[in-house]
């Protein structure tokens, strides 16, 4: 007999917990009706040892190194799948950012190591593979530059690969030297591509305050710090707590709204939290964070933009848009710390304006313009994500409209993140068709006046002064 | 020195007919193909090499035993082995029997049913306890296929989605 005063155990014995009728229903509704999935399950593999003066070795180690890892990684997930009855849409591979790997090399073009990196993920059968990537929100390495010059080749040349690079820190500031080369790396990558609407910029990213760990593509890659390999999960949900808000008393208050969201996003981490395990498990290796991520699709009713609504915004992008983004974001994390103690990426809201319904319907209306989407920006947990604006915009606008992204993720400590793109051939109020999860978009008009003074100074943003904080 | 890959560079570099390499090393397929066709004989000190075990990294185990506290016991297996089956469909004589026959046939014991019927309509909830040596998959797939779209639908999911989804 243990003493008074020691914790009762938590669990009653054999018996198989009871779990009433309706808490049973709520979840079968979730996955059946409400589009409740686990968004993406992603293996993490560090790539440092496969540096070598030989670009071709590189990319064959880069190669072996991806097919003895991840070979089975397909199963597992569709394994979790059946054995839980839980869908899991996306695998994915995030790798070490290839500008480290490839440093030793001293190559200028690093397209075959991209090759490498999308014959691999063919191989093993994932959709997307993160991290050509680079990190020069400080300066760059000779390595880096050959990433940056390689990226619109590279991306035009493979299916799976994505690019990412970090332009500005909170404590580093922002390199503007760098934005302007990306804006270039952007247009070009664009022009590339142009028979595809310039696919291959939706493949591309850039971010101040990157996360090291963020399993959602484009952004996806691990950093230093990052164990051998890790398996991160992403999770989605915006069905559900649409769902859930519609079930609301439409005069409930906005404390009972932000209770309903914290709730469900809280059974949502729960699912993304156990399948990491399992699958961690499964594959032998260490589970790194779930992110809890509202990711709206294309589907009917996986909108971010119609959560906003039901809040009560007549249209997203109209007065309160913000105000009701940043309860949303706020609420999602709370219930994904409380239900995880692994929760990491990005995790809060994503507002992929091509991605999402009633975001496309709230640009098509007139509602929804860029500026409003650079505020919305502030309060949820990426940036300007999946805009697309017209071909012929200038290098110099889209630094602007990148370097005022960056700023304000350096002055608010947060990530923030841009995917633009320029669509070859349209004007704003056209429209453009990616298909499948990339969605539709209308162009949109960054307006008539440019910043081509502060594109020619260059040099850096200094850190601000919070960002000293030692 | 323990070599972390052999890559077909490496081959080609070897003057001799053979490469030793450690039990660890990868050799990529690029450098299996090379020595295939050089005729270079790839081992290791005690035979054959052969693709090893993924190596995870130094700390892979010892995380995956270090996880915090969860809504189940981390040494009771049996709890996961219960599955929470839903039907729903129309009302008619038998389903219940169909189904609960279905589940008798693998061995499954059921622990709970509660049903309701509502306009014709039914849904019904089953806790099955699976029996030591029966999979869920086998539970899934052979509940999954009884009804049809105009008849009834049956969901079988494992009962660990519910305990972490709706316990603290």
């Amino acid at each position: 007999m243990s003493p008074p005063w020691h914790p009762k155990p938590f669990f009653n014995g054999l018996q198989p917990m009871t779990f009433s009728d309706r808490e049973i229903l709520e979840t079968v509704r979730m996955v059946e009706l409400e589009t409740l999935d686990i968004r993406t399950t992603t293996l993490g593999i560090s790539l440092f040892d496969c540096a070598d003066p030989d670009l071709e070795s590189t990319c064959e180690k880069v190669y072996a190194k991806i097919l003895h890892h991840a070979s089975n990684l397909v199963e597992v997930a569709e394994s979790i799948s059946s054995d839980y009855g839980i869908p899991i849409v996306n695998k994915r591979i995030a790798v070490t950012p290839i500008s480290w790997v490839a440093a030793a090399s001293g190559a200028r073009d690093l397209t075959p190591l991209a090759r490498a990196l999308d014959a691999a993920a063919r191989e093993v059968g994932v959709d997307f593979i993160g991290g050509f990537s680079a990190y020069v929100q400080k300066g760059f390495t000779h390595a880096d530059r050959a990433v940056f010059d390689s990226i619109p080749s590279a991306l035009a040349a493979t299916e799976r690969v994505c690019a990412s690079v970090s332009l500005g820190s909170t404590q580093a500031g922002i390199n503007m030297d760098a934005v302007a080369q990306f804006s270039d790396a952007i247009l070009e990558a664009a022009r590339l591509t142009a028979d595809r609407g310039g696919l291959a910029c939706a493949k591309l990213v850039c971010f101040c305050n990157a996360v090291q760990d963020n399993p959602f593509v484009a952004g996806a890659h691990i950093g230093v710090g990052e164990p051998e390999t890790v398996l991160s999960v992403g999770v989605s949900g915006p069905g559900v707590v649409r769902s859930a808000l519609e079930r609301l008393d439409p005069d409930a208050d906005l404390l009972s709204v932000a209770e309903t969201v914290k709730r469900t996003a809280f059974k949502v981490t729960r699912m993304g939290e156990l399948v990491g395990r399992e699958a961690a498990k499964r594959l032998g290796t260490r589970f790194g964070i779930v992110d809890v991520s509202l990711a709206p699709t294309p589907a009917i009713g996986d909108s971010v933009g119609a959560i906003l609504e039901l809040i009560g915004v007549e249209r997203t992008g109209g007065p309160g848009t913000t105000a009701a983004l940043a309860l949303l974001t706020d609420a999602v994390k709370k219930g994904g710390a409380m239900a995880s103690s692994c929760v990491g990426g990005l995790s809060g809201a994503f507002i992929p304006v091509s991605e999402d319904q009633g975001m496309i319907d709230a640009v098509a209306e007139g509602a929804l313009s860029l500026a409003k989407l650079e505020a919305m920006t502030s309060v949820c947990s990426v940036g300007l994500d999946m805009i697309a604006v017209p071909g012929d915009t200038s290098a110099a606008t889209l630094t602007g409209l990148i370097a005022d992204e960056m700023a304000i993720g350096m002055m608010n400590h947060k990530t923030t993140a841009v995917r633009v793109i320029p669509v070859p051939g349209k004007g704003p109020g056209e429209t453009v068709e990616w298909g499948g999860l990339l969605g539709t978009a209308i162009v949109q008009d960054p307006g008539r006046f440019g910043c081509s003074g502060l594109h020619a100074r260059a040099g850096r943003i200094p850190a601000p002064a919070l960002g000293y904080r030692n | 020195m323990t070599r972390r890959f052999l890559t077909s560079e490496d081959v080609r570099r070897e003057q001799s007919g053979e490469i030793v390499v450690d039990e660890t090393t990868l050799v990529t397929p690029q450098a299996l193909e090379t020595a295939r066709e050089a005729g270079v004989r790839i081992r290791t000190a005690s035979g054959e090499w052969s693709e090893p075990e993924p190596d995870r990294g130094p700390d892979a185990e010892r995380a995956m035993h270090a996880l915090p506290h969860l809504p189940e016991p981390e040494d009771n297996p049996s709890l996961s082995s219960s599955a929470i089956v839903t039907a729903v469909g129309k009302n008619r004589g038998g389903v219940l029997a169909e189904i609960t026959a279905a589940i008798a046939g693998i061995g499954g014991n059921v622990h709970d049913v509660s049903q309701k019927v509502v306009e014709g309509y039914f849904h019904m909830i089953l806790t099955v306890e699976l029996p030591p040596e029966g999979s869920f998959d086998q539970l899934k797939s052979c509940l999954e296929c009884l009804g049809n779209p105009d008849d009834f639908a049956v969901r079988v999911m494992n009962e660990r989605v519910f305990r972490f989804m709706h316990r603290v």
